[in-house]
C-alpha cells in the first residue's frame, strides 16, 4: 500500500521525490504483472499495457484515433486497483479519442461502460434491455465512484431494478 | 430521380442496409460481443462504415481494404441501417472510395466528458444489435 501510495503524483516536485516515485512505479508494475501475486486485476493491467503498446501512436486505427497517452494509462490502471477485490473485471478496449474504455458485458443487451481518459471525470453509459442511461463522475484515483461502481454490481448481479443516476 | 454512385449503389441508404463496421483493434471486441468503442465516432464526428448488402464476406474484406489502405486483421460489426437511425443518427453515403458510407449526427455537448457519455451511450445500443464477423 504505502508503495502504491508512492507512484501516485504528489505535490513533491524534488528530482528525488521524482526518482522515488520512478521507482516506486516501477516495483508496482512488475509486481502487479505477476498473476501469482495479484490474480486477476493483475491481467486486466496487462491488457491495459498491450492496449496502449498496440495504440501508442496517432492513427492507430487506421484513422485520426489519438495514440493512448501515458496519464491516460496511469489513471485506467489507478482505476482497476481502486476496484473492490469483489467487483467484476472489465474488458478493456481503446477509443478513437485516446481514452480507454471498461467494459462489463453481461449479455449482449446489458452492458455497462466506462471512459478513462485525459482528465480525472469519468464519461459512463449503461444498457440493461430498454433500460439505459449515461453520466459523468469524478474520479479521485483512490474509490471508485459509487454511482459507477453501483450501477456495474447491478448490471452484473443481473437484478432487474433500473440503474439510476442520483 | 438520383444518379447511382460510383460503386453503382443508390445514393440514398435504405433502413434494410447492411452496414459494416471494420474493427480496428483486438480491443473491440470479445469472443461473443462488438463493444461500444468500436462505434464512437472519430475527431470528424462520423464514424466510417462499408454498405455490406447481400455480398460474400470475401467482398466486404476487400472493400474494407480499399477503404482502410491495409489488410483487415479483425473483423467487422454488422448492422442495419435502421439501427444506426432508430439512435436518432443518420448514415449518408460517401464515396469514394466506393461503397464508403458515415454515421452522422453524433451529440455534442459543450462539456466533453458529458457529449462522449451521450455518444457511449448510443454506441452501447448499437453495439448491442449488431452481429459480429471475424476473419478467418
Amino acid at each position: 500500500m504505502a508503495l502504491y501510495l508512492a507512484t501516485r503524483t504528489g505535490s513533491a516536485v524534488s528530482r528525488e521525490a521524482a526518482a522515488v516515485r520512478a521507482c516506486a512505479s516501477a516495483i508496482v508494475a512488475s509486481t502487479e504483472r505477476s498473476i501469482a501475486l495479484f490474480g486477476a486485476k493483475s491481467a486486466v493491467i496487462d491488457r491495459i499495457h498491450e492496449l496502449a503498446a498496440e495504440c501508442e501512436a496517432d492513427g492507430w486505427d487506421g484513422d485520426d484515433g489519438v495514440a493512448l497517452a501515458q496519464d491516460v494509462v496511469d489513471r485506467a490502471v489507478s482505476f482497476i486497483r481502486a476496484l473492490p477485490d469483489d467487483a467484476p473485471l472489465p474488458e478493456v478496449a481503446p477509443e478513437p479519442d485516446g481514452s480507454i474504455s471498461f467494459d462489463w458485458t453481461a449479455a449482449r443487451t446489458r452492458m455497462f461502460s466506462v471512459s478513462v481518459g485525459a482528465t480525472n471525470r469519468l464519461a459512463y453509459a449503461w444498457i440493461d434491455g430498454t433500460d439505459r442511461g449515461h453520466a459523468v463522475a469524478r474520479f479521485d484515483g483512490d474509490m471508485v465512484p459509487a454511482r459507477v461502481l453501483g450501477g456495474i454490481r447491478e448490471l452484473m448481479n443481473g437484478r432487474a431494478a433500473a440503474l439510476r443516476v442520483a | 430521380m438520383a444518379e447511382p454512385l460510383p460503386s453503382g449503389l443508390p445514393e440514398s441508404i435504405a433502413d434494410e442496409e447492411d452496414l459494416a463496421r471494420v474493427l480496428r483493434s483486438s480491443g473491440h471486441y470479445s469472443s461473443t460481443c462488438v463493444k461500444p468503442a468500436a462505434f464512437l465516432p472519430a475527431k470528424d464526428g462520423m464514424t466510417s462504415v462499408i454498405r455490406h448488402g447481400a455480398d460474400p464476406v470475401d467482398d466486404l474484406w476487400r472493400a474494407a481494404e480499399a477503404v482502410l489502405g491495409g489488410a483487415i486483421r479483425h473483423g467487422a460489426a454488422i448492422c442495419k441501417a435502421a439501427v444506426i437511425r432508430a439512435e436518432r443518427l443518420d448514415v449518408l453515403a460517401h464515396e469514394p472510395p466506393p461503397r464508403h458510407a458515415n454515421i452522422v449526427g453524433w451529440p455534442t455537448n459543450a462539456d466533453p466528458e458529458l457529449q462522449k457519455a451521450q455518444q457511449k451511450e448510443l454506441a452501447l445500443a448499437i453495439a448491442s444489435q449488431s452481429m459480429l464477423i471475424t476473419v478467418s
